[in-house]
C-alpha cells in the first residue's frame, strides 16, 4: 500500500515537475527588434516596389539596405519609375546602364534617418549618398497638403519606420540638378546682363567648378535679372561697367565692379530657408556681409536702419529662388543690390535701453529693479557670469538711470558682455560712461574693456576715478589724456573713458566686454558707452539727465 | 525508513503546492478587503453622490496617477498651437513638434485616454444612477435628475473638447466597467458628435440645479449656469448665433454672476484664491491634490510667454506706473523675465512655493460669457448688435483697465473690426486659460473658412522661420487645424481612421 501512494506519489511529482518546466519553455526571441529592414519592407510591398527592388537589385545595393545602419530611402513607387522611364524615353528600366541607375538610386538614399518633422523650407540637413542636397516643402493641392521633395516628387506615405532605417514613398522619381551655378544662370535669358558680369569678372569659372566629394565649393548666388538691373538705370552690361569698373580691369580683385559681383556670392550652400535664420551672412567681397529681414513672409535683403535712416531692401522672389546646382544654389533679386558704402556715423548707446527692461512700464525711468541671473537669459543682449544685475532709476546720468553691475565680488562673476547697437565698418573711440564710486579701500577697481575679444588698451575702467576738472576751457587738454564730461551740466562723477580704439571690421552688432583686472566692488554704475569715429567731434553731444542731447556748448 | 520518510517529506510538501495552486481560483470569491466591487455599490443616494463627486475628481488627475493631469493637456492642447507660448530650456521634444506645425500621430500629446476617461466615469454614472431609486426610497427623481444632469453636460463639455482638437471622434455613450465590454468604435462626424452634445446639454440644463448651497461647490460642480455657457460656446462653434446670445442672456439676466473689481484684490480673488463670484466652473485644486503648473512654468520652465504678449497684445504706458493694463505684468506674466505667472503666482510679486501649486484652471468665467455674447453679436451684422458688442467689450475693457494702445475702435459698422476686436479682447482676458488656439480656429473657420488668412499669420510668427512656408502651405490643408489620433488607439482600435492629413 506504502508502496503503491509511493509510487502514485512520484509519479505525480513527476509531472508536477514536468509541468513546471514545460511552463519555462517560453519563446525566446533571438532579434532585437520585429521591424523589417528596408529592402525586406519593400519587398514585402512588391504591388508598390517591385521597380524598385528590382534596380536595387541590379545595382548591387541589396546587400547594405538589408544591413544594419541609419538610412533614409525616398522610395518611389512602381507608377513613379514607369512615369520616369516614360519620360526620357526609354522602354523599360533595363535599358539604362548600371552606373545611371546607381546614381539614381543614390540621390533617393540618405545616410541619416530623416523624419518629415526634421523638414524645412529648405534643404535636408544630410547630402545624398549622390552629393547633392534634397528640398523640402510642403504643397497644397485640392485643399490637401503633402510635403514635397525637390519639387519633383510629393510624400505620399511618410515615415515608415524599418529596422534600419525609415521610408518615404514618393510619386515621382528624383532627378539630381544637371547644371553647374554659371550654366544654369546662362541658360536663362533674363540674366544675360549678370552672366557677362559674371564672364568678365572671372567668377563664371568659380561658380563652374564641380564639388567632388569634399573638394570643392558649395556657393550660394544672388543673381540680378536684367529687369532689376534696368529698373536701376543699367540697360546694359555697358552700363553697369561703366558705373563700377574704375580701374578698367573687371577681373582685378580690387576692382569696384569686381566687387560688387563677389557681394552677389555667399560661400556657403544656403536655401531661402537657411538665409532667414541668421541676421546677415559673408560674401566673397572681402569683409562685406548682407543683412536680411523676413517682411511679410518673404526675404529682404539689406533692410536696414543707418544712423536713424531706413534703407529700404532688396526683395528675393521667392518663385525663382532656391533653384538647385550641382555646385550650390541659386536666388533671384528683385532689385539691384550694390555693396553698401556708408560712412560710420557715431553711436551714443545708453545701456539701459533694452526691452526686457523697457517694458516694464511700472519700473523703467521710475524704480529700481534686481534682473537675477536665473539660467543667464534674462537679457538677450547682456550676458553676465553669475550674481544679479541691478537697474538703478532716478539716480544721475543720462535718462537718470543706469545699470550697477556687480565684478569681482564673490557673489557676483568677474566679467559682463553687451551686444552693441549695429555699427558700421569703420573706426572709432569708444567712451565709457560711467558713475564714479566714491573710492574706498575695497572699492577700487580696474577692469579691462574688450572689443569682440580684443582687448582695449587705451585704459582700463576704474569706476573709482572721476574727472580731474570740470572746467569747460580744459575740455581738449582733457579729451587728449582721455576724458569727458559727457553729462550738462558736467559733474566730476559723470565720467566719460576713452578706453580704447575700436576697429569695426564687419558692418553689424559686436560684443563689448568688461572683465576685472584687479579689485573688487559690487557697484559699478555703467550708463552709456559713445561710438565716436575718429575725425568727428568727441567731447559733443553731451546728455541731460531728463533725456535732452545737448548740441554745442 | 529514513528514505521512506524523506520521501514521505517531499511528497505532502508537493501535495500541499498543488492545493495552494488550486485553491487560487478560490481567491476570485473573495472581496478585496480595501476596495468596494461594483455590486455591493450603486445602492444608496449617497453612492450616487459619491460617483459624481467621483467624475469631478477625475478631471484632476489620473487616479492611478499615470497620465498627464486633464488641466495641462488642455493648457497644451489650447495654447501650444497658438502665439502666446514661447518654448523654454525645458520644452519637449514634443511640444516643439506641435508648437512648429509638426505633429506626428506618435505625438503623445494626441493621447486623449484622460479625457475618456473622464467620459467614462460620467457613462457609468448615467448608466447606474437610475436603478438606485428602487433601492434607495429616500433618493427622488429631483434628486436623481439633477446628478444625471452634471454627468450629462461633464461628457458633454469633454466631447466639446475632444471635438474641437480631433475633429471626428468615435462617441461612446455607453460605460466600459470590464474587458468584455470594450468595442472598437468607428468615429463619428464632426456634425454627428455636436449634435450629441447639443441633445446632452439640452437635457441637462432642464434637470441641473442652479445651486449646491456653497460657493465652493457651485463652482466646483456644473451648475445649469455652466450649461448655459457651454452651450454658447458650442453654439458659437457651430456659428447659430442667436442661440449662443440667448444661452448668455441666461447667465446674464440672472445676476448672480459679475466683474471682480479690478483692484488691487483682484487677482488674488479671481486667480489665486478662486471660486469668486465671477468664475462660472473652475477645476478644483487644492493642497492634497495639487496641479503640474509649478512645475511647468515656474521650477523647470516649459514655457515662457511669447514677447508679444507685453509689447503687442497688452502694450505697456511708460508715462505712469498706474497706466497699466491689470491682466499684464504680475498677472498673466511676470514682464521681467516673461515667466507665465497665472498659476504660479501668490500677487503680482510673490512666487508660489511648490506646495502651494493649486490655482484652479478656470473653464468659464463671467467675462467670457459676455467676450461670447460680443463675438456672437458681431456676427449679427447689423449697428445695433455692434453697438452691444462694443459696450460688452469696453465692459471687459475698463474692468482690466485696458490701455488705449490695444482699443482697436472699430466703428459699429466695420462688423469685421468688431468681430477681430472681440478676438483680440479674448486673448488679452483669456491668457493661458487655454482657450486661445480654439477662438483662434473659430474664427478662422467661420463662414466656410473666410479668414484662414489669421491662422497663417499665426504659423509664420509662431514656426521657425526656416519652416514658415512649409507651415503656410499646412494650414491651407484645414484637416492640420485638427490633431491626428494617437497611434496607440489606431492599433487598438482597428475601426477608427486616420486623419487624412497625417496619413
Amino acid at each position: 500500500m506504502k508502496k503503491h501512494i509511493t509510487c502514485a506519489a512520484t509519479a505525480f511529482a513527476l509531472l508536477v515537475t514536468v509541468a513546471f518546466q514545460s511552463c519555462k519553455k517560453t519563446e525566446l526571441v533571438e532579434t532585437t527588434t520585429t521591424d523589417v529592414n528596408i529592402l525586406s519592407y519593400l519587398q514585402q510591398n512588391s504591388d508598390q516596389f517591385s521597380s524598385l527592388v528590382a534596380i536595387i537589385n541590379k545595382v548591387g545595393y541589396n546587400d547594405f539596405l538589408n544591413a544594419y545602419g541609419t538610412y533614409t530611402l525616398f522610395a518611389p513607387t512602381n507608377t513613379a519609375i514607369a512615369n520616369y522611364v516614360k519620360q526620357i524615353g526609354k522602354g523599360s528600366i533595363e535599358q539604362l546602364s548600371t552606373e545611371e541607375l546607381k546614381d539614381l538610386l543614390k540621390l533617393h538614399l540618405l545616410e541619416e534617418t530623416v523624419n518629415t518633422s526634421n523638414f524645412t523650407d529648405g534643404k535636408l540637413p544630410a547630402a545624398t549618398m549622390f552629393g547633392q542636397f534634397l528640398i523640402t516643402g510642403v504643397t497644397t493641392r485640392e485643399g490637401s497638403s503633402s510635403y514635397i521633395v525637390n519639387r519633383q516628387g510629393v510624400i505620399i506615405q511618410p515615415n515608415i519606420v524599418a529596422g534600419n532605417g525609415i521610408i518615404q514613398v514618393i510619386d515621382a522619381v528624383l532627378t539630381p540638378a544637371r547644371y553647374s551655378l554659371a550654366k544654369l544662370l546662362e541658360q536663362d535669358a533674363s540674366y544675360s546682363v549678370f552672366v557677362q558680369a559674371l564672364h568678365e569678372t572671372g567668377y563664371y569659372d568659380t561658380l563652374d567648378a564641380a564639388v567632388t566629394g569634399d573638394a570643392g565649393k558649395w556657393f550660394t548666388l544672388i543673381a540680378e535679372t536684367n529687369q532689376a538691373l534696368s529698373d536701376s538705370g543699367f540697360g546694359s552690361y555697358a552700363a553697369l561697367k561703366a558705373r563700377y569698373c574704375n580701374t578698367g580691369h573687371p577681373e582685378n580683385a580690387d576692382d569696384s565692379l569686381h566687387l560688387y559681383v563677389a557681394y552677389h556670392i555667399l560661400p556657403d550652400l544656403k536655401y531661402l530657408a537657411d538665409i532667414v535664420m541668421a541676421g546677415s551672412h559673408a560674401t566673397l567681397a572681402p569683409l562685406e556681409v548682407i543683412t536680411n529681414k523676413v517682411i511679410n513672409q518673404q526675404v529682404v535683403i539689406n533692410d536696414d536702419e543707418f544712423n536713424g535712416v531706413h534703407e529700404p531692401g532688396v526683395l528675393l522672389e521667392q518663385a525663382t529662388s532656391d533653384v538647385s546646382a550641382t555646385n550650390g544654389v541659386l536666388h533671384s533679386a528683385k532689385g539691384h543690390l550694390p555693396i553698401k558704402r556708408r560712412s560710420p556715423f557715431p553711436v551714443y548707446w545708453d545701456v539701459c535701453q533694452f526691452p526686457e527692461l523697457t517694458r516694464l512700464a511700472a519700473i523703467y525711468r521710475k524704480t529700481n529693479y534686481v534682473f537675477e541671473y536665473g539660467s543667464g537669459n534674462t537679457i538677450a543682449d547682456i550676458k553676465w557670469e553669475k550674481g544679479n544685475l541691478t537697474y538703478q532709476s532716478g539716480k544721475s546720468g543720462f535718462l537718470g538711470d543706469y545699470l550697477q553691475v556687480p565684478l569681482g565680488v564673490s557673489s557676483s562673476g568677474s566679467w559682463v558682455e553687451f551686444t552693441t547697437p549695429l555699427l558700421v565698418k569703420g573706426k572709432y573711440k569708444l567712451w565709457f560712461c560711467y558713475r564714479q564710486e566714491a573710492s574706498g579701500g575695497d572699492k577700487n577697481i580696474s577692469a579691462q574693456v574688450s572689443f569682440d575679444s580684443i582687448p582695449l588698451t587705451s585704459a582700463l575702467v576704474q569706476f573709482h576715478q572721476k574727472n580731474a576738472t570740470v572746467d569747460a576751457a580744459k575740455d581738449a587738454e582733457q579729451e587728449a589724456l582721455g576724458w569727458k564730461c559727457y553729462m550738462v551740466p558736467a559733474a566730476g562723477f559723470s565720467v566719460g573713458r576713452m578706453v580704447g580704439i575700436v576697429d569695426v571690421k564687419v558692418t553689424g552688432r559686436h560684443k563689448v566686454r568688461v572683465s576685472v583686472a584687479a579689485g573688487s566692488n559690487s557697484t559699478n554704475d555703467i550708463d552709456m558707452m559713445h561710438f565716436i569715429p575718429l575725425g568727428t567731434n568727441q567731447v559733443y553731444p553731451r546728455f541731460k539727465t531728463d533725456g535732452t542731447v545737448v548740441f554745442n556748448p | 525508513m529514513v528514505l521512506q520518510n524523506k520521501r514521505y517529506y517531499v511528497l505532502t510538501l508537493l501535495v500541499v503546492l498543488l492545493l495552494s495552486a488550486t485553491s487560487c481560483k478560490k481567491w476570485f470569491d473573495l472581496k478585496p478587503s480595501n476596495g468596494i466591487i461594483d455590486e455591493d455599490y450603486w445602492k444608496t443616494k449617497e453612492d450616487v453622490h459619491a460617483a459624481t463627486i467621483g467624475c469631478y475628481a477625475s478631471l484632476l488627475g489620473d487616479p492611478a496617477n499615470k497620465d498627464k493631469q486633464l488641466a495641462e493637456i488642455l493648457f497644451l492642447w489650447g495654447e501650444l498651437r497658438a502665439d502666446m507660448l514661447a518654448s523654454a530650456v525645458n520644452t519637449r521634444s514634443e511640444e516643439f513638434e506641435v508648437m512648429n506645425m509638426n505633429t506626428s500621430p506618435s505625438n503623445i500629446i494626441t493621447d486623449w485616454r484622460p479625457v475618456y476617461r473622464s467620459i467614462n466615469y460620467c457613462n457609468i454614472l448615467l448608466k447606474k444612477g437610475p436603478a438606485v431609486m428602487e433601492l434607495d426610497k429616500t433618493f427622488t427623481q429631483d434628486m436623481l435628475n439633477s446628478y444625471l444632469a452634471e454627468a450629462k453636460a461633464l461628457r458633454a463639455l469633454l466631447y466639446f473638447y475632444l471635438v474641437r482638437s480631433f475633429g471626428e471622434v468615435p462617441l461612446k455613450l455607453e460605460p466600459t466597467t470590464s474587458d468584455d465590454e470594450l468595442v472598437a468604435l468607428a468615429k463619428s462626424t464632426q456634425q454627428q458628435v455636436l449634435q450629441q452634445i447639443v441633445a446632452d446639454l439640452q437635457d441637462a440644463e432642464a434637470k441641473a440645479a442652479l445651486t449646491y448651497g456653497s460657493q465652493a461647490s457651485d463652482k466646483g460642480r456644473i451648475t445649469r449656469y455652466t450649461i448655459n455657457a457651454i452651450q454658447a460656446d458650442v453654439y458659437l462653434w457651430m456659428e447659430r448665433y442667436t442661440d449662443a446670445i440667448a444661452a448668455c442672456n441666461k447667465i446674464i439676466t440672472s445676476r448672480k454672476f459679475g466683474l471682480i473689481a479690478g483692484n488691487a484684490a483682484w487677482f488674488n480673488t479671481l486667480y489665486y484664491t478662486g471660486n469668486s463670484n465671477e468664475s462660472l466652473f473652475e477645476f478644483q485644486f487644492s493642497r492634497q491634490k495639487m496641479n503640474s503648473f509649478h512645475a511647468m512654468f515656474a521650477t523647470t520652465k516649459r514655457f515662457v510667454a511669447a514677447t508679444v504678449v507685453m509689447d503687442q497684445v497688452y502694450t505697456t504706458d511708460n508715462s505712469s506706473a498706474l497706466t497699466r493694463d491689470v491682466r499684464a505684468d504680475g498677472a498673466a506674466v511676470r514682464a521681467a523675465d516673461n515667466t507665465i505667472w497665472k498659476y504660479v503666482g501668490k500677487n503680482a510679486e510673490d512666487l508660489r512655493s511648490s506646495d502651494e501649486s493649486y490655482a484652479h484652471w478656470f473653464v468659464y468665467r463671467y467675462a467670457d460669457v459676455l467676450l461670447m455674447k460680443a463675438e456672437a453679436l458681431a456676427q449679427l451684422h447689423t449697428t445695433e448688435a455692434a453697438t452691444e458688442a462694443l459696450d460688452l467689450i469696453y465692459t471687459v475693457r475698463q474692468r482690466a483697465n485696458a490701455l488705449t494702445a490695444t482699443d482697436n475702435a472699430p466703428s459699429t459698422t466695420d462688423f469685421d473690426g468688431v468681430a477681430r476686436f472681440v478676438l483680440e479682447e479674448q486673448a488679452r482676458e483669456q491668457m493661458y486659460e487655454g482657450k486661445r488656439w480654439y477662438n483662434l480656429l473659430r474664427f478662422a473657420k467661420r463662414d466656410n473658412y473666410a479668414h484662414l488668412d489669421v491662422l497663417l499669420d499665426l504659423v509664420a510668427t509662431t514656426v521657425p522661420l526656416n519652416m514658415m512656408n512649409s507651415a503656410r502651405a499646412k494650414i491651407r490643408d484645414y484637416n492640420s487645424h485638427y490633431f491626428p489620433i494617437f497611434q496607440y488607439e489606431l492599433q487598438t482600435n482597428k475601426n477608427l481612421v486616420q486623419n487624412p492629413f497625417y496619413k
